[in-house]
């Protein structure tokens, strides 16, 4: 008796550890009678409250399907995804904002829109969707993916420090990138030799936003070849060098590691290390909280602004197609072999504000604080006074119907965009001189062109039978 | 009646590893065998693996040899293990020789020196990361008395083991110096090993006249080479598949400029970022051959420097 012990043991809790398992996925609160669509996202904290609010809001409006949001937070979301898909168990929508649309609808990973919803619904939510939305979910002629929240970066600057600086009044917007050099210099500071404020520092990570204000293209639709070496991309890592050039290598680098070092990851341009600073929408909050803050302490109030991204000046006349900016922004994506793609597309409506959803969008942009992706919503009564509470979000919002280009959505992207901003970062922060810009960027385009000719060679994920093919 | 209660001892004793031999089966074997066949492919997770005869390992070779992608990170690595190693060695010896010493508090200090190896990895990199910062950090305030800049450790590309930036020191000195505060295991083991050389042998030194330092390079550090040789296979093998600490403190992408890329970074980049499971297979299989061509070769030198009690090992 006592022999089989261990063996009673051992069949007692693997017993256990299966009603566990089980009674543990059945615990879900989806109602009997609607269908469940199954959204990974990365939000949590205040983020993820609102996208709890939003499913909650969406749940409550429908009869057929329920949304269950499961919080992804942190990283190898891709890898968790591509595992579930091979394993036959996807979610029904994700949410993403790495430059991936084109990759994975080239590998098949994801469904298109037209795949999933009837044509009309997809050719209406093409036309509601401003430009700068669309541009980052249209692959090869298809809709693959939805944005739902457009970032979009502008100059931000301290007033009273540019002011003072300059001796009169801040311009309203930036006429050259030259104004944007002189002001950064009039801001610069240094305290027994040390750099203490700096008027601009472009962010080596930026190549993609000045790479396209100077009016190069990243890659070429037409003829599939990466220009990393355009002309306009090569003078805008010129410019950006210029930075590195007056500073000092060592100082950069420095500069921009004690950034890190702040308090709370507090935004730079609050703590006056920084009179101008390229950032997206969501720092307005930051600055309106540290201004209520100081109101509050009865201290004086600092003034901030937002300028446009500048133009190249008319001494500079390489600059035929300067865009407004670079944007990037936050994706809905149906995985293929979702089981619900079509509770998913009401999803999609619902918090994109289409077929009469633009009350709720609109809610949903003014609690997240995000910019809606299609005008109506932004033109909504709610939207509109959120925004004139908010006259620095309204740039932001003003700015996201203009020119603004995504990274090139084709397959490999996401690692194209990482060694671009390899290559910054060691022109910016490396203390041997990188002489020949075009050289680098010529043997970077190359070796992203062989990157992405290997990925155009494999068959697609919905074409693929199994198997070892040869 | 004996044969059945040996027979069924036989299969509960099976039944127990069970757990152990599954693990192996599907974590270890299934997916060594399963990277060299899928290091001749291209694979994307998503579609079937598709045959491509050695285009991964030539891709790996044009790369060394223009010192992009896998060069890079294999000269990183390389650096790395090349000054860990040597420090780390030195470092455990010398604290293990110490905490022998006979003085009070010698537990105290025994347990002090080996607290930092319990520390999670995350948790020490976190620390590493304020006691590095350029500005703040408290190493740069006291570094600050000898250097005009002080070094930018995980923010600077420079390598303070090179005549071209000597004693400028960037992210691998960073993840260098990381390597050194958890040297307690190894200490632990040098220190048991110490323990273990025969009083006999000093008694007969000390009696023919040798110094302290006399009895350590040819007592103690002839008694101890099997575990320095030991440490050293065990070292190279830890500083090739160093990660956890290269993900946090360069945020999972090998910055400044791939100057913190690693090897085992480099491979799970090209896995799970960028698709290519093949290319990944193929750098796990380049470097199980560089760790077996390094152990092999530590092996063939031994035999001039590690001396073992009963005699050379055949």
């Amino acid at each position: 008796m006592i022999r089989q012990l261990p063996v009673a043991l051992l069949v007692v809790f693997s017993v256990v550890v299966v009603l566990w398992g089980t009674m543990f996925s059945l615990n879900r609160d989806t109602p009997a009678d609607r269908a469940e669509v199954v959204f990974w996202h990365f939000w949590s904290g205040p983020d993820g409250e609102v996208v709890d609010e939003v499913v909650r809001r969406f749940n409550e409006s429908q009869e057929e399907f329920f949304v269950r949001a499961v919080s992804m937070p942190g990283n190898n979301f891709d890898m968790k995804l591509f595992l579930s898909i091979t394993g036959g168990d996807p979610p029904d929508l994700i949410n993403q904002d790495d430059p991936i649309v084109g990759d994975w609808a080239f590998r098949g990973a994801i469904y298109s829109m037209e795949e999933i919803a009837p044509a009309d619904e997809v050719e209406q939510m093409q036309n509601w969707l401003l430009p700068a939305a669309r541009s980052l979910g249209e692959y090869d002629g298809k809709l693959y993916a939805v944005c739902n929240g457009l970032d979009i970066r502008a100059l931000y600057y301290n007033q009273d420090l540019v002011e003072a600086a300059l001796g009169k009044a801040a311009p309203n917007q930036l006429e050259s990138v030259e104004q944007l050099d002189q002001i950064a210099e009039l801001c610069t500071r240094y305290d027994d030799g040390e750099l203490t404020q700096v008027g601009y520092l472009p962010d080596p990570r930026r190549l993609w936003v000045w790479g396209s204000v100077f009016g190069g293209d990243f890659y070429d639709e037409q003829t599939g070849q990466v220009t990393a070496e355009d002309q306009q991309i090569i003078a805008a890592l010129k410019w950006m060098k210029g930075y590195r050039d007056r500073l000092g290598a060592n100082t950069v680098a420095t500069y921009r590691q004690n950034d890190q070092s702040l308090p709370n990851k507090m935004f730079p341009l609050l703590a006056d290390r920084y009179a101008i600073i390229l950032d997206g929408q969501w720092r307005v909050r930051d600055i309106e909280a540290a201004q209520e803050a100081s109101r509050r302490k009865g201290e004086p109030v600092t003034r901030y602004g937002v300028w446009p991204l500048p133009t190249l000046g008319p001494e500079s006349p390489e600059s035929p197609e300067s865009k407004a900016g670079w944007v990037n922004g936050n994706v809905f994506l149906v995985p293929r072999h979702a089981r619900n793609s079509k509770g998913a597309w009401e999803f999609i409506k619902f918090w994109t504000g289409l077929n009469g959803n633009v009350e709720q969008a609109a809610q949903t942009c003014v609690a997240g604080g995000w910019i809606p992706v299609a005008k109506p919503v932004s033109d909504s009564v709610v939207f509109q006074s959120y925004l004139d509470e908010h006259p620095l979000f309204a740039k932001f919002v003003e700015l996201s119907a203009a020119d603004q280009v995504p990274t090139p959505l084709v397959p490999g992207a996401a690692r194209y965009y990482r060694e671009v901003n390899n290559l910054v970062q060691r022109v910016m922060y490396d203390d041997h001189e990188t002489p020949d810009l075009k050289g680098e960027l010529h043997t970077l385009g190359k070796t992203m062109q062989q990157h992405i000719d290997r990925i155009h060679r494999r068959p697609s994920f919905k074409s693929s039978a199994g198997g070892f093919d040869e | 009646m004996a044969a059945d209660a040996k027979k069924g001892d036989r299969w509960t004793g099976w039944l127990f590893i069970s757990p152990w031999l599954l693990g192996v089966a599907v974590l270890f074997v299934y997916p060594f065998f399963a990277s060299l066949i899928w290091s001749f492919t291209e694979y994307d997770l998503l579609t079937s693996p598709r045959f491509v005869g050695a285009d991964n390992y030539e891709r790996i070779a044009r790369e060394v040899l223009a010192g992009e992608g896998f060069g890079k990170a294999l000269w990183n690595t390389f650096y790395y293990a090349a000054v860990s190693i040597p420090l780390s060695t030195m470092l455990a010896i010398a604290l293990a020789v110490m905490l022998n010493w006979k003085v009070r508090g010698q537990a105290l200090f025994r347990t002090l020196f080996y607290l930092p190896s319990m520390v999670p990895m995350v948790a020490s990199s976190i620390l590493w990361l304020w006691l590095l910062d350029p500005r703040d950090g408290m190493l740069n305030a006291v570094l600050a008395l000898f250097y005009e800049t002080p070094p930018l450790w995980f923010q600077g590309m420079q390598e303070g083991v090179s005549l071209s930036t000597p004693f400028q020191f960037g992210s691998k000195d960073g993840l260098t110096l990381m390597s050194l505060w958890g040297v307690g295991n190894f200490m632990l083991i040098y220190l048991a090993a110490i323990g273990d050389i025969d009083e006999s042998l000093y008694q007969a030194a000390e009696l023919d006249g040798a110094g302290v330092w006399q009895k350590f390079r040819n007592i103690t550090l002839p008694m101890l080479s099997p575990i320095i040789f030991f440490n050293l296979i065990l070292g190279i093998i830890q500083s090739v598949q160093a990660f956890t600490q290269v993900y946090i403190v360069s945020e999972g992408t090998g910055q400044p400029a791939e100057s913190s890329l690693m090897i085992s970074l480099q491979l799970f980049l090209a896995a799970f970022r960028d698709l290519e499971m093949g290319y990944a297979s193929a750098i796990a299989w380049v470097l199980f051959v560089v760790l077996a061509l390094a152990t092999w070769g530590l092996f063939r030198s031994s035999r001039n420097w590690v001396h073992y009690r009963g005699g050379r090992l055949s």
